[in-house]
């Protein structure tokens, strides 16, 4: 069933995807900036992605300290996980963004470095992981680490209010920025399609650490016999 | 591509001189070439997450079934 879930949504992906690029080529050119404003068709839908995948890794985290139920835990490692690859996919079009438009492809920019520290954290969370044999040692451990780790988010999100920046000002949800209907309906459809991808992936992440507890229990039993 | 995104282009060609027209030419093929490379980046991370998800997977089941028949042969004895 879940197997059927997942190339169901992995489908409705693809098309939404595919659907959208023609719909972004379609649009106009940003005034300013040229073509490459339409970066942020990706570098958006990613941040928001990964940031809703932090929030849930540190409620998970809150839940196994609380329960001491492993799969908690699961939920914690798998969104974590899922998470760092889409902060890589908006370090990375950000940075190639800053190259066309700043002319530099990095500035310790209060919004840039943050993030930057964000996405250390989260690989801090994954290494430690594998640094701690005991399950419920290496749970806990994460957990109480996640927790700290999610500090950084409310501050990536808000540097750019908070601290002079070159990065640009928001333009959703705010009063000084506008985005024109077009360009909102199809951020909307890649955003749908991005947190549909990162559900699909973190389904099948945790699917896998589920099939590893499997596995050690298997070990102990060998290893009891 | 709308015709109205053309008029500054148009404005800009009939003002302009040779260097100033081949500098924008050069300043927009930069600015596509971002773009292209901005998409092709994003799909490229995705993608190799995707792969090593699929190893992994693989991975965990040889190392599943490998253990089952450990437990089978254990509990035949």
């Amino acid at each position: 069933m879940r197997q059927k879930v997942i190339i169901v949504m992995l489908a409705l992906v693809a098309i939404l995807l595919a659907r959208n690029l023609y719909a972004i080529s379609m649009l106009p050119d940003e005034m300013r900036q040229g073509q490459i404003f339409r970066i942020i068709y990706f570098h958006v839908p990613a941040a928001a992605a990964a940031m809703t995948g932090s929030a849930v890794a540190l409620v998970a985290s809150v839940l196994f300290l609380v329960t001491k139920k492993f799969q908690y835990d699961a939920l914690a490692v798998a969104v974590t996980e899922v998470g760092l690859a889409f902060l890589a996919v908006n370090l990375v079009t950000g940075s190639i963004w800053a190259h066309v438009i700043w002319g530099v492809w990095w500035a310790w920019d209060p919004r840039l470095t943050s993030a930057l520290i964000c996405w250390i954290l989260y690989a801090g969370y994954m290494i430690l992981r594998q640094a701690l044999e005991e399950p419920t040692q290496r749970a806990t451990f994460a957990a109480v680490y996640s927790i700290f780790a999610f500090t950084d988010v409310p501050i990536v999100y808000f540097s750019i209010r908070w601290w002079r920046t070159i990065h640009p000002q928001p333009v959703f949800f705010s009063k000084e920025g506008y985005f024109p209907p077009d360009w909102s309906r199809a951020l909307a459809i890649n955003m749908v399609a991005m947190f549909l991808l990162y559900a699909v992936l973190t389904m099948i992440r945790l699917r896998q650490e589920q099939t590893q507890r499997e596995i050690d229990y298997l070990r102990r039993t060998v290893h009891a016999i | 591509m709308h015709l109205y995104t053309l008029t500054p282009v148009v404005a800009f060609l009939l003002q302009a001189d040779a260097d100033a027209i081949r500098d924008e030419i050069g300043r927009l093929q930069r600015n596509f070439q971002g773009l292209i490379w901005g998409f092709v980046a994003a799909w490229v991370i995705l993608a190799a997450y995707t792969l090593m998800l699929t190893f992994r997977e693989r991975k965990i089941r040889r190392e599943m079934e490998r253990l089952k028949s450990m437990v089978e042969e254990s509990e035949k004895k």
